[in-house]
């Protein structure tokens, strides 16, 4: 026993002499189990910072009993006071541009004041496997704070997750202390909702690639919803070599429900008239009727006598799809049968009134025989379609209707450029799958590339598709679970909805953000504009990733919403380097200042020096030149 | 020629009047003074006193433009000098703090002497300033009256020169000693204090001397001075006794540390500055020997003897004293009024000893007192305080002059070139116009609530056990005790009896 305790002493004096070595203030003032106070020598510290102090606590009850802690803290601030330094003797130097140190001024005594946050406890053998409970009384004033090891804080940072490995996700160092490594938990992430947030050029898509890379390699199914071809270079990483599709977002019109079809139209195009909505349904129905079924061979008869009727012999050559060109051909058509009826219909009314008073005649008779011959146009469109409801378009209602055609090439013709960016940007070949749950497959990555498109119409696309593969989730049809990420979330799930489109992606992201962990549905939502983000769906996300940030009304925004974010940590927002993020909530043990990790891949719009570009063009352009010649 | 008028108008009684309007602490001074002086004097008392000062003002202009044979008040600009002029100077400032404890006497129980010294210009910060604190527990010292309200006083007197003489000592290329308050108090409110004793005298010096031989050196001096010369002029009596003893009596002490500075700085060569300098000072010592003193003077060779009296409606105000007590004027209050900022006033020997001379003194231990008589303390006598130089300084328009005091025995330049380092150190607080080395080493000299708190409830404490161990016995001595303790607060002791 004695033996024992000989060799003991020496280690507990190594462990007295490195506390020395790692010290950084003493605890002074008032402390409370959530806060206290160190004074610190000059320069020894950094705001954000994780230190310890290690302290004694009798069991209630028992005085013989103590237990060694150790309590964790960060630095939320650091006060730089010298209080020998009147401020009116500063305005005096100013005025007179004075050197202080060429004055009697005092210069030299500071007072540098730590402010602490009490992170948690831990025994101080380390044994609650990174696990901090709450800390139920006061460090004691005079205390001593250190600058712990680093595997220490690498474990209490990774908190219970080092017993999860196959949850963690390496995506960070720690800011102040680049040899720890910060790994976050990733089914947080997939199952709770991560939002990043930062300003342009902070760093967001650096952050959000570095996720979606180390979720891909745990082969976690994702869906991204890229606006502006952030994501392309996810392709050409070796590891993911034939895991990522990329989509271009052509939207098969007659998939969709004429309402949503609508929705489109009028975002593209022109407001719909009340007589072009009651009859839409009608159209749309026969219309895709006319155009689809088992028999390409009838779709392609059908084709030919709207060809035919119409006298457009490019209809066959250019439209043979069923897109909003075709459905204006067809609209066009019911019009035009619809008068050729009504126009038969008045004449057969006047023969009729003048055959009364007259005996009939042999020419005549011909005539009413020729009248019989002619077909009748909208007979045979009811005929090819076998949608009868369109018998009651009248006259009137034709009438009515002539102006719808030109509403849907409008549209038409706005859906056709944006399919063409969209191709071009996102160099994707294939059009998105007509069955979304294709989307998500074990191990991939699937991209719909929504450049191109205006903020609507990619708020339209990214609804239908999220809102199918969660229903798809709902009603079992998905096997697998999926995360979707959007990128410039702003854009789609708005504050403040001003169109049908956002209206529709609001809602549905919604029911995502407060269902899906139920279904396995999962939301990375990143936005440069916070402030614009609908505050339900936001507060929704268990994670955040916040980094630099200086438009103050974002930073009130993200205070708000964010609760675990401390109000000094949200004073640091501005002040961030890029690449560096404030990580809170269920993804981290604790709040902590970290230095996010590079990601693998490339996007497509890494910022290339705008000058060496010129010249590179300007080069290719004199090399053309003279190739010519 | 706007400027002329301008200048033309401090000359006349609304110009003065206009500036008293606009430098509020010059306006105050005067409302207080209004309502403490006399009701016949009190009417018109502005007006008055802007005539007064108006023709001052006048007199002293021209003395100056040479149409005065003799000055009212010399004036002299001192705030021509830049932070260059002082480059590489070494500066020490001393200033004390008292520290007191709510208990029902009020008696401070702390005191802590503090030295900030400074050399301008020098970048490293670690050569570039040093801070010393010499703490001492009053209730430690075995001398001194304790029953005197300016126990206190005499114990931080010698403090402060203590500090002083230490910074002077440690520091060879010293510049500047500047003291904050008087550099030598009026000696005579002081004398009569119970003699320190030689373990007294110990713990002053273990904070100050740089070693033990030192010490021992300086206790050794003063001993043997007081026996060959001192004691046996204060006290021939009982001399002996007092030098058996080993008893410090406190003016010949303090006398014979002055002394000691001034010699040690005559031995430098350039020889330190030595200032004292006083802020909201209450002396009119300058205004009746000098200023008013020669204002009569002028009166009457001009036959106006009457001059005051017709001003203020009376017929008592003949001599410099009358005119000062009959409407509160100091030299502060007055200076500020015909200084402008920048410049200081003439210099005077301050009467620093006047009344010192017979009197009664307590030794320890005794319950009875014996005579003593400080005369031979007075200066030009070998064993006797230093002379003082002073003269006041105006830093801005919106303070008070401050007094700049220096020995004489120092030098004639002494004086001067302390009211152009005073103007230049204040020039940085022109809101306080006080030297803002001071005001450092005055914060830093402060003692904070929290250490006279805890000092208190030690002493409560104590007192407490004491209490409740039976160690008082007499039931009075008991009850006034336990009042001393709690009287601080309504205490359930305390409540009104039903």
């Amino acid at each position: 026993m004695v033996a024992s305790e000989q060799r003991q002493q020496p280690k507990q004096n190594q462990e007295e002499a490195s506390i020395i070595n790692r010290y950084v203030g003493t605890l002074v003032g008032e402390s409370t189990s959530r806060e206290f106070r160190l004074a610190v020598a000059h320069e020894e510290i950094r705001e954000q910072d994780i230190i310890g102090v290690d302290a004694e606590l009798r069991q209630p009850g028992n005085q013989s009993s103590t237990e060694k802690i150790r309590i964790w803290a960060k630095v939320q601030r650091i006060e730089r006071l010298n209080p020998l330094f009147p401020s009116e003797a500063g305005h005096e130097l100013a005025a007179t541009r004075t050197n202080p140190f060429d004055t009697v001024l005092s210069l030299s005594r500071e007072m540098v004041t730590a402010v602490c946050q009490v992170l948690g406890v831990e025994p101080l053998d380390g044994s609650g496997g990174g696990k901090l409970d709450q800390l139920r009384y006061p460090p004691q004033p005079a205390s001593s704070a250190y600058r712990p090891d680093s595997s220490d804080i690498a474990r209490v940072v990774v908190g219970e997750l080092q017993e999860r490995k196959n949850r963690a996700l390496d995506v960070a160092w720690l800011a102040n202390r680049r040899e720890v490594d910060v790994n976050v938990d990733g089914h947080a992430i997939v199952s709770r909702h991560l939002a990043i947030l930062a300003m342009t050029g902070a760093g967001k898509s650096w952050a959000s690639r570095r996720v979606i890379e180390e979720l891909a390699a745990k082969n976690y199914p994702i869906v991204i919803f890229d606006p502006h071809g952030d994501y392309t270079g996810l392709a050409d990483l070796p590891e993911l070599n034939g895991r990522v599709d990329r989509y271009y977002a052509r939207l098969p019109i007659f998939e969709q429900s004429p309402e949503t079809v609508i929705t489109i139209i009028e975002s593209l195009g022109w407001k719909l008239a009340n007589t072009h909505i009651s009859k839409f349904d009608d159209l749309f129905k026969s219309a895709f009727r006319f155009i689809s079924g088992q028999d390409s061979g009838k779709s392609r008869r059908n084709l030919e006598w709207l060809s035919e009727y119409l006298g457009h012999s490019q209809l066959l050559e250019y439209r043979a799809e069923p897109n909003l060109y075709f459905f204006a051909d067809f609209v066009q058509a019911v019009v035009k049968a619809a008068r050729e009826r009504a126009e038969r219909q008045s004449e057969e009314a006047k023969r009729q009134r003048s055959a009364r008073g007259k005996s009939k005649s042999v020419e005549n008779q011909d005539g009413d025989d020729h009248l019989d011959q002619q077909e009748d146009a909208l007979d045979k469109i009811i005929e090819l379609s076998g949608y009868e409801d369109l018998q009651s378009i009248d006259k009137k209602t034709a009438g009515n209707l002539e102006g719808l055609p030109n509403n849907l090439r409008v549209a038409a013709k706005r859906i056709r450029q944006m399919e063409d960016i969209s191709k071009r940007i996102s160099k994707a070949t294939s059009p998105l799958p007509n069955e979304r749950s294709k989307l998500v497959q074990y191990g991939k990555i699937s991209i719909v590339a929504l450049s191109g498109y205006t903020s609507d119409f990619q708020a339209t696309i990214y609804s239908l598709i999220a809102s199918d593969i969660f229903s798809d989730r709902v009603q079992n049809n998905l096997k697998l679970p999926v995360l979707l990420v959007l990128e410039e979330a702003h854009n789609f799930i708005p504050g403040r909805a001003n169109t049908n489109a956002e209206q529709n992606s609001i809602a549905t992201t919604k029911q995502i953000a407060q269902e899906g962990r139920k279904f396995g549905v999962g939301l990375l939502l990143i936005s440069q504009r916070p402030s614009r983000l609908d505050e339900t769906t936001l507060a929704m996300c268990n994670s955040f990733v916040i980094m630099r940030m200086v438009n103050p009304a974002d930073q009130n925004f993200v205070r708000k919403v964010i609760e675990s974010l401390g109000e000094d940590e949200a004073k640091l927002l501005p002040d961030l380097d890029k690449g560096e993020a404030i990580l809170s909530g269920q993804l981290i043990n604790f709040p902590v200042l970290v230095k996010m990790k590079p990601p693998k891949s490339q996007g497509e719009r890494e910022e290339k020096d705008a000058f060496v570009a010129l010249e590179e063009a300007y080069r290719d352009n004199i090399s053309t030149s003279d190739s010519r010649k | 020629m706007s400027q002329n008028n301008g200048q033309n108008r401090r000359f006349t009684e609304e110009g003065v009047r206009e500036e008293i309007q606009r430098q509020p602490h010059i306006f105050t001074k005067l409302a207080e003074n209004a309502l403490t002086v006399a009701e016949s004097l009190r009417d018109n008392y502005f007006k008055n006193t802007a005539k007064f000062v108006a023709n001052l003002r006048q007199a002293v202009n021209q003395y100056e433009t040479g149409k005065r044979p003799e000055p009212i008040l010399e004036v002299k600009s001192v705030g021509d000098i830049e932070w260059s002029e002082v480059q590489g100077e070494v500066v020490t400032f001393i200033d004390g703090g008292l520290g007191q404890v709510q208990i029902s006497s009020q008696i401070p129980i702390l005191l802590r002497v503090g030295s900030y010294c400074v050399k301008t210009g020098e970048r490293n910060i670690s050569e570039r300033e040093q801070f010393g604190y010499y703490p001492v527990i009053l209730g430690d010292i075995e001398g001194g009256s304790k029953e005197r309200k300016d126990f206190p006083d005499i114990v931080r007197i010698t403090a402060e020169l203590l500090g002083g003489l230490s910074a002077l000592e440690r520091t060879p290329n010293l510049g500047l000693l500047m003291f904050h308050g008087p550099l030598v108090y009026l000696m005579n409110a002081y004398a009569g204090h119970t003699p320190f004793t030689e373990k007294d005298i110990d713990l002053f010096l273990s904070h100050y001397a740089q070693d033990g031989d030192l010490a021992q050196r300086v206790k050794d001096e003063f001993l043997e001075e007081a026996k060959i010369e001192i004691y046996p002029k204060i006290a021939p009596e009982r001399a002996d006794e007092w030098t058996d003893r080993k008893l410090f009596e406190p003016l010949s002490w303090i006398s014979f540390l002055y002394r000691r500075l001034v010699k040690e700085a005559q031995k430098r060569d350039p020889v330190p500055i030595i200032v004292g300098v006083v802020e909201r000072g209450q002396l009119r010592e300058f205004s009746e020997k000098i200023l008013l003193e020669r204002v009569f003077k002028g009166l009457r060779k001009n036959n106006k003897e009457n001059y005051f009296n017709e001003i203020y409606g009376r017929t008592d105000l003949k001599s410099p004293k009358a005119l000062l007590d009959r409407l509160a004027y100091t030299d502060g209050l007055l200076l500020s009024m015909l200084l402008s900022p920048g410049q200081c006033s003439e210099p005077w020997h301050i009467n620093k000893y006047g009344g010192l001379g017979k009197g009664k003194i307590t030794l320890p231990g005794e319950s009875f007192v014996s005579d003593a008589d400080w005369g031979c303390l007075r200066p030009s006598s070998p064993i006797s305080f230093p002379k003082v130089l002073g003269c006041y300084v105006n830093v801005s328009e919106t303070t008070e002059p401050v007094r700049v005091e220096v020995f004489s025995e120092l030098g004639s330049k002494q004086l001067e070139e302390a009211a152009r380092r005073t103007y230049l150190y204040a020039r940085l607080l022109p809101g306080y116009g006080f030297p803002v080395g001071l005001d450092i080493v005055d914060k830093y000299a402060h003692i904070p609530n929290w250490m006279t708190d805890a000092y208190s409830k030690i002493i409560r404490y104590q007192l407490g056990v004491s209490l409740q161990r039976g160690e008082i016995n007499d039931a009075e001595m008991r009850r006034i005790l336990v009042q001393a303790i709690y009287m601080t607060k309504r205490d359930w002791l305390f409540r009104p009896q039903a």
